[in-house]
């Protein structure tokens, strides 16, 4: 029966293409091992070099994005070079389908950002290639916009890299929380 | 100023920063964790050291394998340093890429269309 619920869950998995699946607290740490296994499927498969890196840019960009902004956070645990350690939650899956390949990432986001996500992405969705180079260009010059732990530069990057274009989505959870989900394709 | 000499890792680039014959370099991959602590000092140094030059040949490498939009700032920050350097020293920027990557070529394009004073090359590896 174990056995049976596992495999089902596998099998549809493996429908939607899926090579790597995790739901749990992101960390830096995660983001190397599964990058650096990511990057080793991909030159196994003998993967084209560009797209290869372009579906890690995916990867890391999402992941980032995660580890700093996911609403799902736990209390903090420990501090370590001063600063409090948190743990986010997220779900992230790579795959391929259709000949696309897909990175997809899935956090709790507080309801009161989400019509300032909800614009920035339709925003950037909405550029062509060289909008988005100077777009690009245009936040990393600026300053840091309030509340970002990085450059805020990362969606940018990501419909830079998604050659195929990006899906996002939101689903309000509770008064508080709207579950968002983002899905780029290479 | 104390040369600054730091090993590459699977996440940071090898960073050598000559003060006494002013090359500098950065060739890896670009991904840190805290992008902030990792290049902060070091990019302060060189801003501090840069600042008080004239009439120099200044040569800084770029030999980047990844860099991720956070690392991307950075860069961007080194390239205005250098760019305004020039004004009174005579800096080359070299951008080294794989022949086959056209994603790092692109990118080494981009920033050095913003580059207007000091010289910016493109340098194609295993062509």
């Amino acid at each position: 029966m174990l056995a049976k619920q596992v495999l089902q869950f596998r099998e549809l998995l493996f429908q939607e293409g899926i090579l790597f699946c995790y739901s749990g607290y992101m960390t830096e740490e995660i983001l190397s091992s599964i990058g650096n296994t990511l990057k080793q499927k991909m030159a196994m498969d003998k993967t084209d070099k560009n797209i290869a890196r372009g579906v890690f840019t995916l990867f890391v960009e999402q992941v980032q994005n995660v580890i700093r902004y996911s609403s799902e956070v736990e209390p903090v645990a420990r501090q370590e070079r001063g600063g409090d350690v948190e743990l986010r939650y997220g779900l992230l899956t790579v795959g391929q389908k259709q000949g696309k390949y897909f990175v997809s990432c899935a956090n709790m986001v507080a309801r009161q950002d989400v019509e300032r996500l909800r614009g920035n992405l339709t925003k950037i969705q909405g550029m062509d290639r060289e909008q988005l180079k100077a777009f690009y260009k245009e936040v990393l010059r600026g300053a840091t916009p309030e509340g970002s732990k990085g450059a805020g530069v990362g969606f940018v990057d990501i419909a830079r890299h998604a050659t195929h274009g990006f899906q996002f989505d939101f689903h309000d959870v509770n008064d508080e929380y709207a579950y968002f989900c983002l899905k780029a394709f290479i | 100023m104390e040369n600054i000499l730091v090993e590459a890792t699977d996440r940071t680039p090898q960073i050598q920063f000559d003060f006494a014959q002013n090359r500098f370099a950065l060739r890896g991959e670009s991904y840190p964790e805290d992008v902030a602590e990792f290049y902060g000092p070091k990019v302060r140094a060189l801003a501090a050291h840069i600042g008080q030059l004239s009439g120099t040949r200044i040569e800084f490498h770029f030999e980047l394998i990844y860099f991720n939009s956070s690392s991307a700032k950075v860069l961007i920050g080194l390239f205005d340093l250098l760019d305004e350097a020039a004004e009174n020293n005579e800096v080359e920027i070299f951008w080294h890429y794989e022949a086959d990557d056209a994603n790092m070529q692109e990118l080494g394009e981009e920033f050095g269309e913003d580059v207007a004073r000091a010289s910016f090359r493109m340098v194609a590896k295993g062509a």
